[in-house]
């Protein structure tokens, strides 16, 4: 990748056999008692060696993780290209033929641009999910591989190196796409675009293996591995900094805006805003739904998803932000498309529009697009953190049902761990998204009378809530897998 | 294991006759052969001929009369040694079972018939055992001497499940040699 | 081979294979009402198999099981849960606490899943925890719990509901030898007083000699005699 001539050269203290790598010799080789440079060239391509040996010979979970991994990574390079190639277009105007001349003016372009780079928050979010797929194996092999003698460091970098070449998979992928779509469109690009399109397609792998390592860095702190598991209490205190992170970069691009038209940094620190504050809130609604429902409650299976919630309530609250998230924007954007296109229709009335109805309603369509986008990433996040908690307590939930409790109610306990925390939240998304609709309105539409209504609106938590509902079902047959007779065999 | 020792041992508790020294043999070592009275009677005059232990009076209370014996300095001395040593581990290795095994080998008879028979005799009384052992009203004396007996005929039948293992593979190696 | 006329649990000629490795080979057992017998063997010898499909969990490839005359091997999924959940008792190695449940409403949870309230369900949950010497576990987690203590609060679990057999399959497996004495010593001493059959799968003869008789079991068939007392 991008560290040729440290690997070529190789380190004086550094034994021959690590120079060349035999493929007989590979971990041993540069594995001498006493050594001050553990991180000699030949390492790395051992290491990478090592980290595809343990992929291939790795059961059908890692393969999922991969897949998924690749595909969140084609997903954040084409987004990436796309802002690339517009920002790459400077100030200039262009007839671009897509969108209905919505990219041809650069103001317009900076409005995508952002949407573009907003997208990418739940793709990030999505990546992350991936790495926790079959993570409980990982964390067992990292473990093992300390055992046999390797440094943490060393360990860490090989599982970085596992997720690596899935996200370089994924880059390539969206690059041969890209290039040939943007060859299409462009006669010649510049060469300020060739080099943004070179960044994002290595910077992704490079950022995904940086993202692994930056996960990992709790794990594999012992060669034994977390024999009881017993997890440190999580705390509110990273989405408590991030909600500080959000309001310091609100203040800043109110006081820039005010100096001359900085948009798109407070639609970011609203964002952030919103989004810490949304962690934060199901975080700790879930944590006190569990407690309050886990000593009332007479039904099993509400019993099981309330005491999961109050054990874990940050488990899944970045997941379930990002829905939230998602919903705020979904049923603001609905309230101030109402609002848009009343206008725009009583503008084309009066004959005041300059340009053609179709490129205000492209840009709209576009944003809802996006958002539909984020929503399917968000529950694509949320179906597989289902999935991978069901993997991980295969062996518990195969000995409750070989102990009579029926798998529907597991079942019901899995549905209402997603249910129960996203009530309250999602109301309180759909709420803010019709008042900030409804405001908008009010405020920036002239020309309006009385309050405009977007009765669609509210449909939005609903169909969210539903959406998220039907993620969490469609880890059920996980489950149905999980708990087969042979998981209660043990090893 | 010597009785000498065992009754040097009781004897450091306080002066006894041997009746009660009997009594006290039994009640220590419940799962232990009873100790007979003439065996505690020679076994006392001679720890009182070499000097270990010696009368120190007698008491008639009504009945019998009945001599009582005493540790002397050397007695104790002695016990305290011979609790103190470290045992030989297994210098000899003798057992029935594995020499029944053996003779039926070299004898041409069925080891393995024979060993799942002692099997079955083992379990009937690590059954026994435990038991005895798990009784609401057990003595700790009585647990500790189930607990050491199950734990020495666990080892038996783990020696005899291997050793079955082992003569089945024999066997099937042989045939193959044979058939080579 | 046994004393009592119409067994309770019967498997008969039981075969089955885990993709292509042959566990059970017409193995066939009887199981008295208030009997306790012990399956013992080398490891991969079936005898976990075995107890799965007398448990009604896995479904031999081919034979019967038969439970008070009624074929098990034939019984459709949701009766057989409802079986394991009301007639069984079930105990593993480790496995079958839920982590996230204390040790109160993990032996609460059948009676709440036969349809008992709450707060009854607990107050029996308590009687049998008392009865296994873990009354002052009652609010702790599996994970703050001993093996030995999380052993016996699983097997308060699997008695609670009053079953007519309990199956453990290697309950010792996870515990030291004190520890495993006690929930051994427990086990048998409950399921002499509700009158329960006990099968109980282990590869320690210490743990078989607390069982009537012994089934043993070689490459997936009883092997030799049975011993019995």
């Amino acid at each position: 990748m991008g560290n040729g001539p440290a690997a070529g050269g190789g380190d004086a203290g550094n034994g021959p056999g690590a120079g060349d790598g035999g493929v007989g010799n590979g971990p041993a080789a540069d594995g001498g008692p006493v050594r001050n440079a553990p991180r000699a060239g030949g390492g790395v391509r051992t290491d990478l060696r090592l980290a595809w040996l343990l992929v291939r010979g790795s059961d059908r979970q890692e393969w999922w993780r991969v897949a998924l991994t690749a595909a969140g990574a084609m997903c954040a390079t084409g987004l990436g290209l796309a802002a690339v190639v517009l920002a790459a277009l400077g100030r200039d105007q262009y007839a671009v033929p897509l969108a209905h001349g919505l990219l041809d003016q650069p103001g317009e372009r900076n409005g995508v641009i952002l949407t573009l780079l907003l997208l990418q928050i739940p793709v990030l979010g999505f990546l992350g999910q991936c790495a926790r797929i079959g993570a409980v194996h990982r964390d067992r092999r990292l473990a093992s591989l300390r055992l046999a003698g390797a440094e943490a460091g060393r360990v860490r970098r090989i599982a970085a190196l596992e997720s690596g070449p899935a996200c370089l998979l994924g880059s390539l992928l969206a690059v041969a796409v890209a290039v040939p779509v943007l060859l299409a469109l462009w006669s010649r690009p510049t060469a300020l675009a060739w080099a943004g399109t070179a960044l994002v397609a290595a910077g992704v792998p490079i950022l995904g293996s940086a993202a692994g390592m930056l996960a990992l860095r709790r794990v594999v702190a012992s060669p034994l591995g977390r024999v009881r598991r017993v997890r440190p209490p999580r705390s509110g205190r990273g989405p408590g900094l991030w909600l500080l992170g959000g309001l310091v970069l609100v203040a800043v691009a109110a006081v820039a805006a005010r100096a001359g038209g900085w948009t798109a940094p407070a639609v970011l620190g609203a964002v952030v805003l919103v989004g810490a504050g949304a962690v934060w809130l199901v975080g700790a609604l879930s944590g006190l739904t569990g407690r309050l429902l886990a000593r009332r409650t007479g039904s099993p299976a509400v019993l099981v998803a309330a005491e999961r919630l109050r054990e874990d309530p940050w488990a899944a609250a970045r997941t379930h932000a990002a829905v939230t998230l998602v919903t705020v924007v979904g049923t603001g954007y609905l309230g101030v498309r109402h609002v848009l296109l009343a206008d725009l229709y009583a503008m084309r009335r009066r004959g005041e529009l300059g340009a053609d109805l179709s490129f205000y309603t492209t840009g709209l369509d576009l944003t809802a697009a996006a958002i539909v986008l984020a929503l399917l990433i968000a529950v694509a996040a949320l179906a597989t953190g289902t999935a991978e908690s069901l993997a991980t307590r295969r062996r518990g939930l195969a000995a409750q049902v070989a102990a009579g409790v029926p798998r529907a109610v597991l079942a019901r306990a899995v549905l209402l761990e997603t249910a129960l925390p996203l009530a309250l939240p999602l109301l309180l998304a759909g709420a803010g998204g019709t008042a900030i609709g409804v405001g908008y309105g009010r405020l920036a539409v002239h020309g309006t009378r009385g309050w405009p209504v977007p009765y669609a609106a509210p449909l939005v938590p609903v169909g969210v809530y539903a959406a998220c509902l039907l993620a969490a079902a469609a880890s059920l047959p996980f489950l149905r897998r999980s708990v087969r007779p042979g998981e209660l065999r043990y090893a | 294991m010597s009785t000498r020792h065992i009754l040097l041992g009781l004897l450091a508790g306080g002066p006894s006759h041997g009746y009660d020294l009997k009594r006290r043999h039994d009640d220590h070592f419940p799962q232990a052969r009873p100790l007979a009275y003439g065996q505690v009677y020679t076994t006392l005059q001679r720890l009182v001929r070499d000097g270990l232990a010696e009368v120190a009076g007698t008491d008639a209370d009504g009945g019998p009369e009945r001599t009582l014996y005493r540790l002397t300095a050397a007695g104790s001395r002695e016990v305290g040694d011979w609790s103190g040593q470290v045992t030989a581990p297994a210098p000899f290795v003798t057992n029935e079972i594995f020499a029944k095994v053996v003779v039926a080998i070299l004898t041409g008879g069925d080891p393995a018939a024979h060993l799942r028979a002692q099997r079955a005799a083992h379990l009937a009384r690590m059954r026994e055992l435990t038991a005895l052992k798990t009784a609401p009203d057990a003595s700790l004396a009585t647990v500790l001497a189930a607990d050491y007996a199950l734990h020495h005929l666990d080892a038996d039948l783990r020696w005899m499940t291997t050793t079955q293992d082992r003569l089945t593979s024999l066997t099937a190696l042989t045939a193959e040699v044979d058939r080579a | 081979m046994t004393n009592h006329p119409a067994p309770l649990v019967a498997a008969r000629d039981l075969v089955k294979a885990h993709g292509r490795t042959p566990a059970l080979r017409g193995a066939s057992l009887e199981l008295g009402a208030g009997e306790i017998v012990a399956v013992t063997g080398p490891s991969g010898s079936g005898k976990s198999t075995l107890l799965h499909c007398l448990a009604g969990i896995v479904r031999p490839d081919a034979g019967s099981v038969t439970y008070g005359g009624e074929r098990l091997d034939r019984l459709p999924e949701r009766r057989l849960s409802a079986l394991r959940r009301t007639e069984f008792g079930v105990v593993f190695q480790f496995g079958q606490l839920i982590p996230e449940l204390t040790a109160l409403d993990n032996v609460a949870l059948p009676l709440m899943l036969a349809g008992t309230a709450r707060g009854a369900a607990q107050e029996s949950a308590g009687e049998w925890l008392e009865r296994f010497g873990a009354r002052e576990h009652a609010g702790l987690r599996p994970g703050e719990l001993s093996g030995g203590q999380a052993q016996r609060v699983a097997l308060a679990r699997a008695l609670v509901t009053g079953p007519r057999v309990v199956f453990a399959d290697e309950p010792t497996g996870a515990l030291d030898s004190l520890a495993g004495e006690q929930a051994m010593t427990a086990l048998v001493r409950a399921a002499r007083a509700s009158g329960a059959a006990v099968l109980v799968v282990t590869h320690d003869a210490q743990v078989a000699a607390y069982a009537d008789r012994e089934v043993r079991l070689r490459d997936g068939a009883p092997a030799g005699l049975e011993v019995g007392a």
